[in-house]
């Protein structure tokens, strides 16, 4: 009951008109940034970023909220007529969706895309409201020791993605940490890493982090292809945005399958949308009676990853409004902005400000409901903005990136690191060092330090505070085989193939 | 020098200047704030992980096994890239010294005549000015903000 008078409580946040019409433009949005291939949520939410600091708690985070599951809905649509994804969550929808409009049915893919997205997005969101609560009380237990260990698991998860880069991503982890370090100890006041200057003495804010690398290096990477056209679509017309009862039961199933499994993907840090996606089609695919269908125009080949893709967007909020660890890349952002407006994730965001986090669970629902109405009706008019020249449109989002740093400080020293953090993270990329892991570090760095610090005070200098309780245990446990993943599945496989695959007879 | 190799020798010079810098900050008067212990470790971590991936790269070359691809910037990128880096610098050298509306005006169009081409020019030079004096009239009389 409690449970309900809150959400209800968030239902009026979520419906004051101000919040409303940002949940619109987040939505809107959100879906055209996800159509177009090169830019994606944490795009737009990380120019949102600085106007967040001059927004209400509330309408801030729901707009972000409304950019990241409205860019899931938009990722499918160049996916679907153009084969390229607009957003990496949207790959797997590449391989049944543009099929299926090449063979003259763009228009149920177009509607099974965006009913899949609305359901799993809707299942994920009601997931949402069930554990929120026990798992931010649960998170009442959590001491310093266990907030280091914590932040440990979700850095070592989102660094050891791959074995392939696995040195690199822990030492993208390690670079965003340093650079948490630089300004003035928060405890004792003594510059560190300043070389003396001013400006560095209030530390490089993390905003400057994101945005440098969600908008300036992201831009310059995609400047590298920016005289290649996009192919021509698969279907020129389209029509009614519908589908058939045949089609409605066959993709059901695959709908409520694998929206859990998205939210479980989601939850997990380091994973996102395109894990989440890849793991349904694939499930779908091995428990299909027709797997050969598959990648020729099946429905379920759509439907199973674009339910699970919204479920994981909107699962990887879950951790990080609980625990102040987010799932995913983009939920990172969010995370940023949590802290920027000085709330605190966890028991004290649902305790001191009901308001705010019910608000945003709310708006999920209501948000998902204005995605469905403008990605349905209005798809034959959204589908022309595949054709926005995006040449165009990155000097703006350039220019954006530093009028909004500059309006943070109003200093000119945070337009030369934005800059400076851009061509970093341009380089980082082009050496395929990951950059989320960068980002989440430099976010989370300096909660981390505070913690081992804290937990050095109380244990007198002795590091087996961090082995004295079983949160921590289990928490270092579950980073060490974070760690681990990439060599075991490795391993695995190497193993199966070693058993299938035969000799060659010369 | 391979891509990978690169990135471990450059993990390692971090490391080692971080750690280095680290290890000569003063601790405070208390002695129980501990200033210095964690950007160590960072820095002994960063040097370690740089090692690993300059004697895997090594071994790999000695096994004549396949690294990472080279990094490549197509000639035909260069243009944009390197210009849009130029115009990025230009623009926060002039930002505060031109003011607002001219820095903008010339970071935005020189960034469209780059990227979008010369013969756009008119579409261009309209975008440009709208969206220079748009954002200065959004940012300082709608927000209230000051913009140089």
């Amino acid at each position: 009951m409690v449970v309900l008078e809150l959400l209800l409580q968030g239902f009026y946040t979520a419906l004051d008109p101000l919040n409303l019409a940002w949940l619109l433009g987040g939505s809107l949005l959100g879906t055209v940034l996800g159509m177009l291939p090169g830019l994606g949520p944490s795009t737009g939410m990380a120019l949102l970023l600085p106007a967040v600091l001059s927004l209400r708690p509330d309408t801030g985070l729901i707009a972000m909220a409304a950019i990241y599951y409205g860019a899931m809905f938009g990722g499918s649509r160049s996916s679907i007529l153009l084969n390229i994804p607009g957003d990496r969550a949207a790959v797997a929808s590449c391989l049944d969706g543009y099929p299926m409009a090449l063979n003259g049915q763009a228009e149920a893919a177009l509607a099974i895309s965006a009913i899949a997205s609305f359901i799993g997005g809707l299942i994920a969101a009601g997931t949402f409201v069930l554990v929120a609560l026990p798992v931010a009380r649960f998170s009442l237990r959590f001491g310093p020791p266990e907030s280091f260990c914590l932040m440990v698991f979700a850095l070592a998860a989102t660094a050891a993605v791959s074995r392939e880069v696995f040195l690199r991503g822990m030492i993208s982890v390690l670079l965003g940490l340093m650079l948490a370090t630089v300004g003035l100890d928060f405890q004792t006041g003594i510059p560190r890493f300043t070389f003396g200057s001013a400006a560095l003495q209030l530390g490089i804010h993390f905003a400057v982090v994101i945005i440098g690398i969600y908008g300036i290096s992201e831009i310059l990477v995609n400047l590298e292809k920016v005289d290649q056209d996009l192919p021509k679509p698969a279907q020129v017309h389209i029509g009614r945005i519908r589908i058939s009862l045949a089609q409605w039961k066959r993709s059901i199933g695959p709908i409520f399958r694998q929206s859990p499994i998205g939210i479980l993907v989601g939850v997990f840090p380091g994973t996102g949308g395109l894990a989440a996606a890849l793991t349904a089609y694939d499930n779908e695919k091995t428990r299909s009676r027709h797997p050969e269908e598959f990648g020729k125009g099946a429905i379920e080949g759509l439907a199973a990853p674009e339910a699970a893709n919204n479920a994981c967007s909107v699962g990887a909020m879950i951790p990080m409004m609980t625990l102040g660890v987010p799932g995913s890349g983009t939920a990172t952002v969010m995370l940023g902005a949590l802290l920027m407006m000085g709330l605190e994730p966890g028991p004290a965001l649902f305790g001191q400000h009901p308001a705010v986090a019910w608000g945003v669970i709310a708006s999920l629902f209501l948000g998902h409901i204005v995605c469905l109405v403008i990605n349905l009706p209005l798809a034959g008019l959204l589908v022309k903005g595949l054709y926005m020249p995006q040449k165009v449109l990155y000097p703006f989002i350039l220019a954006l990136a530093f009028i909004g740093v500059y309006s943070i400080n109003f200093s000119l020293a945070d337009c030369w690191l934005l800059a400076g953090v851009g061509f970093a993270g341009y380089l980082m990329k082009k050496f395929r060092v990951p950059t989320a892991p960068f980002i989440l570090a430099s976010v989370l760095g300096a909660s981390m330090e505070s913690s081992f610090r804290q937990s050095l005070v109380l244990s007198d200098g002795s590091l087996g505070i961090f082995f004295r309780s079983a949160i921590s245990n289990v928490l270092l446990i579950a980073a060490f085989l974070s760690l681990a993943r990439p060599f075991l599945s490795d391993w695995r496989t190497r193993k199966k193939q070693g058993k299938s695959i035969d000799v060659p007879i010369e | 020098m391979r891509p990978n190799a690169l990135v471990g020798f450059t993990a390692v010079f971090i490391g080692v200047a971080y750690g280095t810098m680290a290890s000569g900050l003063r601790g405070h008067p208390s002695g129980n704030q501990p200033v210095s212990l964690f950007p160590i470790g960072l820095g002994f971590l960063m040097a370690v992980l740089g090692l690993f991936q300059l004697v895997l790269e090594a071994r790999k070359g000695r096994l004549n096994l396949e690294g990472t691809p080279p990094v490549v910037l197509p000639a035909s990128s260069l243009r944009p890239v390197l210009g849009t880096a130029g115009f990025c610098l230009f623009y926060v050298l002039a930002l505060e010294r031109l003011g607002f509306i001219l820095s903008t005006a010339v970071f935005l169009g020189g960034l469209l005549f780059l990227v979008n081409g010369p013969r756009a020019w008119k579409t261009n030079a309209v975008l440009t000015l709208l969206f220079s004096l748009g954002a200065w009239a959004l940012f300082t009389k709608v927000f209230h903000l000051y913009l140089p």
